[in-house]
């Protein structure tokens, strides 16, 4: 066997990965989503409407780390009962955990909405009763909703 | 009928009968629609010809030594009336059953073949090249030119085109005589026909996973990804122009074997998702291709005879090669698919969440996206239709294009365990290789 075609050759492969690999090629993939118990760089919120995002992302964050998932993924579980008993069974929790957890994120939210004064009393009354009492189902169809009630 | 004439009609025959293992590739999209089938059922439409080619090859072989010029006849009219059951076939299940019956002329038409080329050459080595060279070029033009035929001509043309062109080879049996084989036929070349089984599921990924990469994952005009992936071809030719200068079989199986496994894991470390990365990768594995099927191919036929029964042996162990790649690689493949689709979700969801668009408009966006992809039902959702209505913004603009660009990376990001796992393959094959380099120097 004559060692220099092969040796040519496998010069030219390593070549080439290392190339792929110096460009990026290990790395191209979707971005990871942030940790949900760092703290995220402020943003500046110009208006009403967008500073109460940034207290229910805030809120989101919150939750979705005393739960032990990404922001994201509470955040795709919100569209119904079915994804968020979904996302209990994969991570192992029970639906009351999770049941719990969301209500007691959306009450801070509202909190401290209020203290902002970027949501009234009657209206943080009127949500935290909501948040409480109303039942699954129907509290993620509030959320759904939530923008529209809030702006 | 002049000898090169002659050589270039059987040559016509060998490569449509092995180009047959991946022509439809880019036609399965468009079979699924028409039959209304799952995607792993439709992946049978490749399965079966490549597993009725392994198994029918060695028995055809047999009976090719005794009568090679009626078998090679009988091969091509079976491959020519099969083609047009394919292209009529009114269920999925005749496309299949016309599909396996294609396989067996196909079987016939190859190992008949390689004693006509004897005959024709005068030469057993010279013979076996061709052979080889002609196989080689059908597997690797395969997709691009089934990628053209079903863009333009819609995916039956592939098969009605094929009868035709079958039936004219039968020209190249007129009048020639070819003697019979009698004797008994020895032990195949294990280790040669080893490689071969390892290096040709390592291909299957060459050619298949990159076709589907650009047309399914990156949303490339099938004409185009046709054209796109002559690369490896046209890098197999011009390698098998200069490779005897390289060596012996033993150098150019394990250098191509090495190109091969380079292009490959390349092919699985891309830094982006634009067709021109993928172009010298291809070059590596199409070079390796042009040097290693061929070596390979003379080092399994080398010093044994009947050459028919031996060439037999190696069309089935790249058949066996092909199958073993789409039962290995295609559970790899879907099964990161899956996991790449999840965590494209959760990186859009958080591109809409950070985006700068208006709040209140952030819910509507994210639910049109998400609908587009659950109705996309495994195929890669095109995204941009959420956009439709929205204003024309740089903020709309930057989310879509960073939706698009999320998607893309986890689709490439799917397809790189599997192009992996295929170098690994590859790179398997250098152990026979190794082994038996002391048994056979030619």
């Amino acid at each position: 066997m004559r060692a220099l075609p092969l040796v040519v050759a496998a010069a030219a492969a390593c070549a080439l990965v290392a190339a792929y690999v110096a460009l990026g090629g290990t790395s191209y993939e979707p971005s990871p989503v942030a940790n949900p118990c760092a703290p995220r760089p402020p943003r500046t919120a110009d208006g009403t409407g967008e500073q109460i995002e940034v207290v229910l992302l805030a809120a989101a964050d919150s939750t979705a780390c005393r739960l032990g998932v990404s922001r994201e993924e509470l955040v795709l579980a919100l569209r119904s009962v079915d994804d968020l008993d979904a996302l209990a069974r994969k991570e192992g929790k029970s639906r009351d955990d999770l049941e719990e957890a969301l209500r007691a994120g959306l009450v801070r939210a509202v909190d401290e909405g209020e203290r902002q004064g970027l949501i009234g009393g009657t209206t943080a009354g009127g949500l935290r009763f909501a948040a409480d009492h109303l039942p699954l189902g129907l509290l993620l169809s509030v959320l759904r909703g939530a923008s529209s009630i809030l702006g | 009928m002049s000898t090169r004439t002659r050589k270039a009609l059987v040559g016509l025959g060998i490569g449509l009968a092995l180009a047959d293992s991946s022509v439809v590739t880019l036609a399965l999209p468009d079979i699924l629609r028409q039959f209304d089938v799952e995607i792993p059922t439709v992946a049978w439409v490749l399965t079966s010809y490549n597993l009725w080619l392994a198994l029918a090859a060695v028995p055809a072989a047999y009976v090719a030594r005794r009568r090679p010029v009626p078998a090679f006849a009988a091969g091509t009219l079976v491959f020519a009336a099969a083609s047009l059951a394919c292209a009529l076939a009114p269920s999925f299940g005749v496309l299949v059953g016309a599909r396996c019956a294609q396989a067996v002329g196909g079987a016939l038409l190859v190992c008949a073949a390689l004693d006509l080329l004897t005959e024709i050459e005068g030469s057993d080595t010279r013979a076996v090249r061709t052979w080889a060279a002609a196989g080689i070029l059908g597997a690797a033009l395969g997709p691009a030119i089934g990628g053209i035929l079903t863009e333009t001509l819609g995916w039956e043309s592939i098969f009605l085109a094929q009868a035709p062109l079958a039936l004219l080879t039968l020209l190249a049996a007129v009048r020639l005589r070819v003697r019979p084989m009698v004797e008994p036929a020895g032990r195949p070349n294990v280790p040669a026909n080893l490689a071969l089984l390892l290096l040709s599921g390592a291909l299957t990924a060459a050619l298949f996973l990159l076709v589907l990469l650009l047309v399914d994952g990156w949303r490339m005009d099938p004409a185009v990804a046709g054209i796109v992936v002559t690369v490896m071809p046209v890098a197999a030719i011009a390698t098998a122009a200069v490779a005897d200068r390289l060596g012996n079989t033993a150098t150019r199986a394990a250098t191509g074997v090495v190109l091969v496994t380079g292009g490959l894991t390349a092919l699985g470390v891309l830094p982006g998702s634009a067709w021109w990365w993928t172009v010298v990768p291809q070059l590596l594995v199409g070079a390796g291709l042009g040097l290693a099927l061929s070596a390979l191919t003379e080092r399994a036929l080398h010093g044994r005879s009947p050459q028919a029964v031996h060439g037999g042996w190696t069309i089935a162990a790249r058949h066996a090669g092909v199958v073993l790649g789409l039962l290995l690689l295609t559970p790899v493949f879907t099964t990161a698919l899956d996991r790449n689709e999840e965590r494209a979700l959760r990186a859009g969801a958080a591109a809409v969440l950070d985006s700068r668009i208006p709040p209140l408009e952030k819910l509507g966006v994210a639910q049109d996206v998400l609908a587009i992809v659950r109705a996309s039902d495994r195929e890669v959702p095109d995204v941009r239709g959420a956009f439709a209505d929205r204003p024309d913004t740089p903020e709309y603009r930057g989310l879509e294009d960073e939706l698009v660009s999320q998607l893309d990376r986890a689709v490439t990001a799917a397809f790189s365990r599997p192009f992996l796992l295929a170098a690994l393959l590859a790179l398997a094959a250098l152990v026979p290789i190794i082994v038996s380099r002391r048994a056979v120097t030619v």
